[in-house]
């Protein structure tokens, strides 16, 4: 009988159900997504060329992560129990054994957890398929060796660890609920927590914070010195910092805000209310979320970062995409479909080991090459596109440096420019010597492959990265980076998923509650502008924040990946904007989903 | 009386249900007027018609047909904005279950209308401090709604409501949670509030000893108007005895 009663209760607030369900599975697939690549060594080894950091990096995240599902667990398991105590409070009034409650609560939480996980790890499954594909074939053109969706560890370790959440959990709402006596179960949480502006503790609060996060981000500047223990140390200091940040400058804000005489204006002070109402529930999740923020970005960011350098190393390895010897019809036919940017053929003849070129050919169309300092002035981020010198026939026959990298066959190869007269009187057969620059090789790929499968029919696999010119550095940059780059677009987006959920699903949760007061508000004559405003305003608060520290972490966060990007902070402002775009995005629809909770009928459908 | 009234009902009616449903008529017509003054109660049983008279009298709802003029204005024809000002400024309103705001102290309840219209703290200070001592609830300003009993919080909701000097109070059951000796000492304050300050007061009961405090009682049946008492002087306790009688013979009406 109580069995059917509860699952009435359940039926009778779908709708905080499904808020709650949907967070809990989006994030177990989350965190399945991380521990598909996390857990899987030898996709992490042959995607990031074996670098030992990496895969303790990604044992940290594992960490990180856990710590975010924790609190996220707990946080929704409160919201659980907030959702069901008033029912429980009533069935214990007419009679029912508290044992037996706890059991019933016990047994409803650790459902919840194993129906949510489970649809979690198939999502996650399905969506390391889908994204993780889509992002090899965006990125890489490619796929990446030992990737896979549905791989058995990374299953077992997200439902071995939500389950044991979940276990503890629920034994702890069963604690509570027996503990609790029956009234205050039945009047609910309506105990306004009032806080205090402590100046001393909130001043050391503040300091702490500060200083934790200082030393966190040294750690991370310093990580090629202390190595692992940086990335654990910069990990616990970073959380702590967050959290003691959010407590002190958070409370003393708004009862700083609420002395002004700004409060008393219609409906600031409510709002600021609101805000402090609950401020010690939110400053938990909103460290939490200034985390993922960071996580998210940052994976992005990097992400980008590899890509600019695959580009810059492609770029900068040579002038032209490819040089040809002697090209058949068909193939100069397929390099000319291609979108060109430069071409040029000269004439050459090879007796013995030295190849020999005309001067005169290149007096009239010198060779393009790569300015020397260019890696530099790149690394240091002074030029974005290359502009590339030009060598006449004089200069190369002094220097012919810039004819060895693209031209010689072999390494003790030597190469000479003479005039016409002695190039004539050479005796070997005239070959050409092609050369062509595409616009954009990562969209000539497909061509350029075609164009390497005509040339060497058998082994254009091998081959490939054998041409002499830029389409080899590419193809040999992507194996180095394009790793990475996947990683960080596939876990941004992941982190960004968790994001959205966790400050979404808080929000939101606490809109049942706030649906009395936006009535009461409505009835006492509040214009429903006014009603829209607050509302904005007080989710945007809480947007605000932890989008702010988290992007602090993220500009001090990139000081890692110095010794791998070189330039780090080149060009961030692109994956910054579209970051923050989506981010905005996300607070619109918070704000409209919330507005139709709590805002009354009447008013609107005037 | 000559003066304009301050309420006037013509023929409203209320239809619940879409098309092609089962309709149901809760207003049925009801016709009345309040004079400057007046404290008048409106009584009737569960289902009679009372709170949707109410939410259609406070622009909460709209009546179907029929119009309703406060202080002159037809407030059918309000709108938006104007609407959420009417309610603002020229009523206020008491309610069975205080609808105070509990994340805000007894203070900032009392001068959230009042900072609604961007009045501003300093000046609506002096106010709330006369209000809270008329209605003896100094001690409580700065606590919050879950630290004071049932009573006080209607005291403090009785002051919310009047910090905008309505044009009229409405009480929805506003005695509903108190207990007897609350519930007296509330309906006192009302009869003070109404005779020295002239606020008009339209208040639903279902309660007599609380309609017993009236000048006037409207009792509502199947959505009308069915009789009308009216005090005539008497003290509220023979006012009393009358309401009884009167429920009484309605009982036994409604029982035949």
């Amino acid at each position: 009988m109580l069995r059917k009663l509860a699952f009435t209760g359940i039926k009778s607030r779908i709708r905080d159900y499904l808020v709650l369900f949907t967070g809990l599975v989006i994030s177990s697939a989350v965190f399945y997504m991380f521990e598909a690549i996390a857990t899987n060594p030898e996709f992490l080894k042959s995607s990031t060329n074996g670098m030992s950091l990496v895969s303790f990096i990604f044992q940290t995240g594992s960490v990180l992560l856990t710590l975010i599902s924790l609190v996220y667990i707990f946080y929704a398991n409160s919201f659980l129990l907030s959702m069901r105590q008033h029912d429980y409070g009533m069935f214990l009034v007419l009679g029912a054994r508290p044992k037996k409650i706890g059991s019933l609560i016990l047994a409803e939480t650790l459902v919840i957890g194993l129906i949510s996980s489970v649809i979690g790890i198939v999502i996650g499954v399905g969506l390391t398929g889908t994204l993780g594909g889509y992002l090899m074939e965006l990125v890489l053109q490619d796929k990446l060796a030992h990737f896979q969706s549905l791989y058995l560890p990374a299953v077992f370790i997200t439902l071995v660890l939500y389950m044991v959440l979940f276990i503890i959990a629920g034994l702890l709402n069963r604690r509570k609920l027996i503990k609790t006596p029956v009234l205050a179960l039945l009047k609910g949480e309506r105990e306004p927590n009032r806080p205090r502006l402590k100046p001393i503790s909130a001043a050391i609060q503040i300091i702490l914070g500060l200083g934790l996060l200082a030393s966190g981000y040294f750690a991370m500047a310093k990580l090629t010195k202390l190595r692992e223990i940086g990335i654990f140390f910069a990990l616990v200091v970073i959380v702590l910092g967050s959290y003691f940040l959010f407590n002190a400058v958070f409370v003393g804000a708004v009862i700083l805000l609420k002395k002004t005489k700004w409060a008393g204006r219609g409906l600031n002070n409510f709002t600021l209310s609101q805000l402090s109402f609950r401020i010690r529930n939110y400053t938990k999740i909103l460290a939490t979320v200034s985390l993922l923020f960071a996580l998210a970005l940052g994976a992005i960011t990097v992400g980008m970062g590899f890509g600019k350098k695959t580009e810059m190393f492609s770029q900068g390895a040579s002038a032209y995409t490819m040089a040809l010897r002697d090209p058949s019809a068909a193939v100069k036919k397929q390099v000319k479909a291609l979108d060109l940017e430069q071409q040029a053929s000269y004439t050459q003849k090879k007796v013995k080991n030295t190849l020999y070129f005309e001067k005169e050919e290149f007096d009239q169309n010198p060779l393009q090459d790569v300015p020397d300092n260019w890696f530099d002035r790149a690394a240091h981020g002074k030029v974005q596109k290359i502009s590339f010198q030009k060598l006449n026939g004089s200069q190369l026959q002094k220097n012919p440096g810039a004819l060895y990298s693209i031209a010689q066959e072999n390494f003790d190869q030597e190469i000479k420019l003479v005039s016409t007269s002695k190039f004539n009187a050479l005796q070997a057969p005239r070959q050409e010597f092609y050369l062509f620059r595409v616009k954009d090789i990562q969209k000539a790929q497909p061509q350029l492959e075609k164009i390497v499968r005509t040339l060497y029919p058998k082994k254009h696999q091998q081959m490939r990265t054998m041409i002499p010119g830029g389409y080899a550095s590419y193809l040999q940059a992507k194996q180095m980076f394009g790793g990475f780059e996947f990683m960080g677009f596939f876990l941004g987006i992941a982190f960004l998923a968790m994001l959205a959920s966790c400050l979404m699903f808080k929000i939101l949760s606490g809109a049942n509650s706030d649906r009395q007061r936006y009535e009461m508000l409505n009835k006492l004559g509040v214009r429903p502008r006014v009603l829209r405003q607050s509302i904005s305003r007080e989710i945007m608060t809480l947007y605000a924040l932890p989008g702010v520290l988290g992007i602090a972490h993220v500009l001090f966060g990139l000081q890692m990946f110095k010794p791998l990007l070189i330039t780090p902070y080149q060009g961030i402002w692109l994956p910054f904007t579209i970051f923050i775009i989506l981010y905005l995005l996300y607070f619109w629809v918070t704000v409209k989903l919330y507005e139709h909770i709590v805002l009354p009928k009447v008013e609107i459908n005037r | 009386m000559s003066e304009q009234p301050i309420v006037s009902a013509k023929n409203i009616r209320k239809t619940y249900g879409k098309k092609d449903e089962k309709k149901y008529e809760a207003l049925k017509g009801v016709n009345f007027e309040i004079q400057p003054g007046e404290f008048v109660g409106i009584m009737g049983a569960s289902g009679s018609g009372k709170t949707t008279l109410l939410n259609i009298l406070t622009t909460l709802d709209q009546p179907t047909e029929g119009q309703v003029e406060i202080n002159g204005k037809n407030i059918s024809e309000l709108s938006g904005n104007a609407v959420a000002d009417f309610r603002a400024n020229e009523i206020g309103f008491i309610f069975q279950d205080f609808n105070l705001l509990e994340n805000l102290t007894n203070r900032e309840n009392i001068a959230l209308p009042a900072s609604l219209q961007n009045v501003s703290t300093a000046k609506i200070a002096p106010q709330i401090e006369q209000l809270a001592a008329q209605l003896s609830i100094t001690d409580l300003l700065d606590k919050y709604p879950t630290e004071i009993s049932g009573g006080q919080k209607q005291r403090v909701a009785a002051a919310r409501a009047l910090i905008n000097q309505p044009a009229i109070l409405f009480g929805d059951e506003p005695t509903g949670a108190l207990d007897s000796a609350s519930t007296t000492d509330l309906l006192e304050l009302l009869t003070d509030i109404n005779q020295q300050q002239n606020v008009p007061i339209l208040m639903v009961t279902h309660d007599p000893l609380s309609a017993s405090y009236c000048q006037r009682i409207l009792f509502i049946q199947d959505g009308q108007i069915g009789q009308e008492l009216q005090r005539n002087g008497q003290t509220h306790q023979q006012f009393y005895q009358e309401i009884i009688e009167k429920l009484g013979a309605f009982q036994s009406q409604e029982g035949k």
